[in-house]
């Protein structure tokens, strides 16, 4: 298993050194940011950093899981290990388990930060640090959402349906979070949301070809 | 437990519309080496690949060490050595970091072994497995089969890019394997020479089916290649069954006879020839006319 987890991680460093990169190029302009604040000014340069960052993780996270599942499809690399001594299930399993863990890199430095910040700079308000719990795990659902779009475009040749289920996910959660912000419904149909996902992932990868 | 290692029942897979296998069954006793041959697109590699769970069947049942193809375990593929057809490795992978990912999620690795064959062969260590000769592919791949100290190995044509010496090592290496107790070699090959000098069972697939399931010996004792003299022109039909070919030219005719015996032998005195002589055959021979079309099935 481990060593299933290492050759993911190594084959796929670059998305590591990425999400590093990321989060902490954007610990450092948060800081600045919290530094600077004046309640007076509207929040323009947050907004108009946020979008761009946003899209970034979107697509950063979703190439990941494609380009897992695509370089694995294209090199057979599957086809080699799985007549070695592992399962299919195990190899889709690390897989994942490599993708949630660029997720984590991401985002438990940002969460970290923000509660931090929040502490520091925030009335000592216990709905200010919920906010940042809900937020987080908001977010690192919605990444693995996303990869898990990722895994099912890059294993598919035809993307109709992973680009269907974006489309669903985008439609679906802008209104909601919009319209009540963020909770414990959105935490639920995220879940679903997953699980369906994985599942249909998985049942994919067991039965066909490699 | 079973005696029978590979074990498949009623094979039957499709390929968009295609029959690629039809109700193929066929059995591999415990240390056995069992040489399965066919032309090109015969479905050679399906069978393999459907038997190692690689490809799902349309119909029918394959079985791995008493194991369902379909719901092969770790531990079960732990115990399985492949040398894939064109050699399925990791191109990107230097060959150093291949060694030491598939030792790392082996369930046992003879490195003695392992390093006396990389001597053998040569093989550089620190050389991208892209790089590498498709000669040398095949050498590392079959490397790799054998140092997990398989029960069972699966050949799709091994020796295909090797040159003659490391064919000739390849082959003595598969001699020394099979001399260790209980392990089996299922082998396919278009070098049928190869096969002539290895295999105990040998399977003909021609056009979907198994035409040819027994041993070599065995095989060789009932096909039988004759030249038959008639004193005027031949007759056109001899009323013998399991003609596999038949070649009439004026007072001459070749026939190819599957299961030769006393009573096709009296039919054919029947006729009178003039004289009847027996061409030696080899297995090559066998094969090219078994997988001719219009073959009849040689099973044991």
């Amino acid at each position: 298993m481990f060593a299933l987890i290492k050759r993911e991680i190594q084959d796929h460093i670059v998305y590591f050194i990425g999400a590093a990169a990321f989060s902490a190029v954007f610990i450092i302009i948060s800081v600045s940011l919290v530094h600077q604040y004046d309640p007076k000014e509207p929040p323009v340069f947050s907004i108009g950093l946020g979008v761009p960052a946003a899209t970034i993780v979107i697509f950063g996270i979703c190439a990941m899981g494609a380009t897992q599942m695509y370089l694995d499809r294209t090199r057979k690399i599957s086809a080699l290990l799985s007549t070695l001594a592992v399962s299919r299930n195990r190899i889709l399993l690390t897989r994942v388990i490599t993708g949630i863990l660029v997720i984590l890199i991401l985002f438990v430095p940002l969460t970290i930060t923000a509660g931090i910040l929040v502490r520091l700079f925030s009335p000592p308000i216990p709905v200010f640090t919920g906010m940042v719990f809900e937020i987080s795990v908001t977010a690192f659902l919605m990444a693995f959402a996303i990869y898990c779009i990722g895994l099912q475009t890059g294993w598919n040749s035809s993307a109709l349906t992973p680009s269907l289920g974006a489309l669903f996910l985008t439609c679906i959660f802008i209104p909601l979070i919009l319209i009540k912000g963020f909770g414990a419904h959105i935490v639920v149909i995220l879940v679903l949301f997953i699980a369906a996902s994985l599942i249909r992932t998985w049942h994919t990868f067991m039965k066909t070809s490699l | 437990m079973d005696e029978n290692v590979i074990k498949v029942e009623n094979l039957v897979k499709y390929f968009d519309g295609r029959c690629v296998l039809d109700g193929i069954s066929l059995n591999v006793p415990r240390g056995c080496i069992y040489g399965l041959l066919g032309r090109n697109g015969s479905g050679k590699t399906t069978i393999i690949r459907i038997l190692l769970g690689l490809e799902p069947p349309t119909r029918g049942r394959t079985f791995l060490l008493d194991t369902e193809s379909t719901e092969l375990s770790a531990k079960v593929h732990g115990r399985i050595g492949y040398v894939a057809e064109g050699h399925n490795l990791i191109q990107n992978y230097r060959v150093g970091r291949l060694i030491k990912l598939c030792k790392d999620l082996s369930l046992q690795w003879n490195d003695e072994f392992f390093n006396h064959l990389i001597e053998t062969f040569r093989l550089p260590t620190d050389r991208r497995v892209k790089e590498l000769s498709i000669g040398m592919r095949a050498q590392l791949n079959l490397s790799l089969a054998m140092a997990i100290d398989p029960e069972l190995l699966i050949f799709d044509d091994p020796t295909l890019g090797l040159d003659t010496v490391a064919r000739r090592q390849f082959l003595e290496l598969a001699i020394e394997l099979i001399a260790q107790q209980g392990r089996t070699i299922l082998f396919c090959s278009h070098i049928l020479g190869d096969v002539e000098r290895i295999a105990d069972k040998i399977g003909i697939l021609a056009a979907g089916k198994l035409v040819v399931d027994c041993p070599l010996e065995e095989l060789k004792e009932r096909v039988k290649k004759l030249r038959v003299i008639f004193p005027e022109s031949a007759p056109s039909n001899l009323y013998l069954t399991e003609i596999i070919n038949q070649q009439v030219r004026d007072r001459e005719m070749v026939i190819t006879v599957a299961n030769w015996n006393k009573q096709k032998q009296t039919v054919l005195e029947t006729f009178k020839p003039s004289s009847c002589t027996e061409m030696p055959m080899s297995l090559e021979d066998i094969f090219i006319e078994c997988t001719k079309p219009k073959q009849k099935s040689i099973e044991s």
